[in-house]
């Protein structure tokens, strides 16, 4: 038998309470927690990255746990096919559907169809202009802001330098490459000193931003920083900047699910400074918001559940741990 | 028709096919000439370095890729063997492999593919078109699933000896992809212009039944016309996985690349039904395509529009080519594209 000791007795009281205040509350929303046999459906944009395996893995520990489905269906980067594999997805009436937008408005009309069919709908990370159920993921508004608030601490007034940046978005249509654009841009528009000088996607590929940012660097040779706004294909732009020996002259920020590859590229000079909302996090963020939804839980008001991931920066220094990335 | 009728008919022929190629240098004049007057830092020796170095893979694929048109037939399997190439390099090297070994297996592994390739077009007999399409969804889905675990991307880390040789300089100021861009497009020159297999190439492609019949080995020609044209994916490969860092499968699933190589040889004016056409053309449609993007990037222009762009030449230079090479009984056959 386990001794009470003086930290476990306030516990104690304060479970009794808890469940004197349930028992008195009566008539309110009850879970359910016998969730198991139900069926939840992931539709990402592509498996294979770690950022939606680290999903997958977090869900799927949920699932275990209670002994639900977490059945996949991989996009490949395919829009088109991602489209039929939601339809298909609605179809099989899933208790909860989990979607990775790749636009703002590709899957709105069907995540509108799912939730009228009584599909409660989690979007995960990318937010769709229609609104759902749930939504777990990184405040873009947020990273984009700091980011460009960096960048004006670096680059503007009073940092000797240029003021020239380039920004390298996956595309330009992307759930949060709009949203990170909005936010930066809001910022740059109070500082005049900050010039954009290139805004180009690279349809999220490491060779694409590699070119873009070589020929803008012939360009614009006092470049003061870069923002890329995936960390995968801004290793590339990084790449670009250390084959011109610029690594100590510009800046490279990015944001990602912060692998121990982002930690690599940040030793090796590649990124200089990472906004991570650590995938591994949201893993078990979705897990959790999942558990809740199949028990029945949703906001009081109908309105959308928003979870959103805590941000780590990575950068060298002596803020540097190669901990604050995660592995596979 | 009486053989002078015929001589002055192919000579009208030759002509107006190099027409297409004048028309595309006369644009590439102008395009440097307004693109140097009018956009800061064009016209600078470190933007042509940028433009080498980043149109280095475009050419050495289009070398595979314009030998395979000259011979009548079409790869599309390229940029897939390109990634399979550097992946197996990537892999072995990182394995503890020698480079050497690595080079070799990475080269057995291409060799593999492009022999396939070959021996569906030239034994089996199936269309180029269809039989290059088809391994190229095997070797991407083999590649991605069974060697890489479901990856799409590999990042190599800078201890990669291929990131360590084609980050460094061949000679002050020479790069070494944009070396072997020098050596890749030298070598497929002289391959074409002073060998047999090269004239057994052209006679293929003006006329595949006639060089058949007249005994030429057509068959082990177009195996070793593939297998040379996966060489060239797998060192276009090394290069742009050494220059990005990384092994890239959406390269082949939602990349221009393919498009990009296809662009630069018709452009260039050897036309896809083959026969005509040498690496001149290939330099040609190769530098319209890097100074275009290069252009297009300083002036800061989102990448679908460039994407509209690229695709309304490429529309445009087809329907000249076939207003200038019209089908006609003597090119017009069965199977062709």
């Amino acid at each position: 038998m386990v001794p009470i000791t003086k930290n476990t007795l306030p516990k104690i009281i304060t479970g009794f309470a808890i469940c004197a205040l349930l028992a008195l509350g009566g008539g309110g929303a009850r879970a359910d927690s016998n969730i198991a046999g139900k069926k939840v459906i992931f539709v990402p944009i592509s498996m294979g990255i770690t950022l939606t395996e680290a999903w997958v893995r977090g869900m799927k520990q949920h699932a275990a746990i209670y002994g639900y489905t977490v059945d996949v269906r991989d996009a490949h980067f395919n829009t088109g096919a991602m489209s039929e594999l939601l339809a298909k997805a609605i179809s099989d009436k899933p208790d909860v559907l989990v979607v990775h937008n790749p636009t703002v408005q590709l899957l709105a009309r069907q995540i509108k169809q799912a939730e009228s069919e009584g599909i409660k709908v989690l979007q995960i990370n990318l937010q769709s202009n229609q609104p759902s159920t749930a939504f777990v993921g990184a405040n873009w508004e947020r990273i984009g802001r700091e980011i460009a608030e960096d960048i004006v601490k670096e680059c503007g007034t009073g940092s000797g330098k240029s003021g020239e940046v380039a920004i390298i978005p996956g595309q330009l249509t992307a759930a949060d490459s709009v949203i990170m654009n909005e936010a930066a841009f809001k910022v740059f528009a109070a500082h005049p000193e900050i010039k954009v000088v290139s805004n180009q996607a690279s349809d999220w590929e490491p060779e694409k931003a590699r070119q873009i940012t070589a020929t803008v660097i012939q360009q614009h040779p006092n470049l003061c920083a870069i923002f890329g706004h995936w960390d995968v294909h801004t290793m590339g732009a990084g790449k670009a900047v250390k084959d011109a020996h610029l690594e100590d002259k510009v800046i490279v920020y990015a944001t990602g699910g912060g692998d121990d590859k982002t930690c690599q590229a940040v030793e090796d000079k590649i990124l200089d400074r990472v906004w991570s909302y650590d995938a591994d996090g949201q893993g078990r963020d979705a897990g959790t918001v999942i558990d809740i939804l199949l028990q029945g839980g949703v906001a009081a008001d109908h309105s959308m559940l928003k979870i959103e991931s805590p941000m780590k920066i990575i950068k060298t220094g002596p803020t540097y741990s190669p901990n604050l990335c995660f592995k596979l | 028709m009486s053989a002078g009728m015929l001589a002055l008919k192919a000579g009208r022929a030759r002509r107006r096919g190099s027409l297409l190629e004048y028309i595309v240098i006369a644009v590439i004049v102008a395009l440097v000439l307004s693109f140097s007057i009018f956009i800061p830092g064009f016209a600078t020796l470190g933007n042509l370095r940028v433009i080498a170095s980043n149109s280095a893979a475009l050419v050495i694929l289009s070398c595979g890729m314009g030998m395979v048109i000259i011979s009548r037939g079409l790869d599309l399997s390229l940029v897939a063997t390109m990634v399979a190439g550097a992946t197996v390099f990537a892999l072995s090297s990182d394995s503890g492999i020698a480079w050497p070994l690595a080079l070799g297996l990475a080269l057995l592994a291409v060799g593999v593919i492009g022999f396939i390739n070959g021996w569906l077009i030239a034994y089996v007999e199936i269309s180029a078109m269809l039989a290059t399409l088809a391994s190229a969804m095997v070797v991407t889905g083999f590649f991605r699933y069974v060697v890489l675990g479901g990856e799409y991307l590999l990042l190599l880390p800078k201890t990669n000896p291929a990131v360590i040789f084609f980050s460094g300089d061949i000679v002050p100021g020479l790069s070494a992809p944009v070396a072997l861009m020098i050596v890749s497009f030298v070598l497929t020159a002289i391959l074409l212009r002073t060998t047999t297999f090269g004239r057994i190439t052209y006679a293929m492609g003006d006329n595949f039944q006639a060089a058949r019949l007249t005994g030429l080995p057509v068959r082990t020609t177009t195996l070793m016309i593939y297998v040379y044209a996966a060489v060239m994916a797998l060192l276009a490969g090394l290069v742009t996985a050494a220059s990005s860092g990384t092994v890239d499968f959406r390269t082949v699933t939602n990349g221009t690349l393919l498009f990009e190589v296809i662009l630069v040889v018709v452009l260039g004016g050897i036309p896809l039904r083959g026969g005509r056409g040498g690496m001149r053309n290939i330099f040609v449609g190769a530098a319209l395509i890097a100074v275009l993007r290069n252009g297009m990037t300083l002036v800061d222009l989102t990448t679908q529009t460039q994407d509209v762009l690229k695709g309304l030449v490429l529309i445009i230079a087809i329907a000249t080519d076939n207003y200038f090479n019209p089908r006609d009984t003597e090119t017009d056959t069965v199977g062709d594209l």
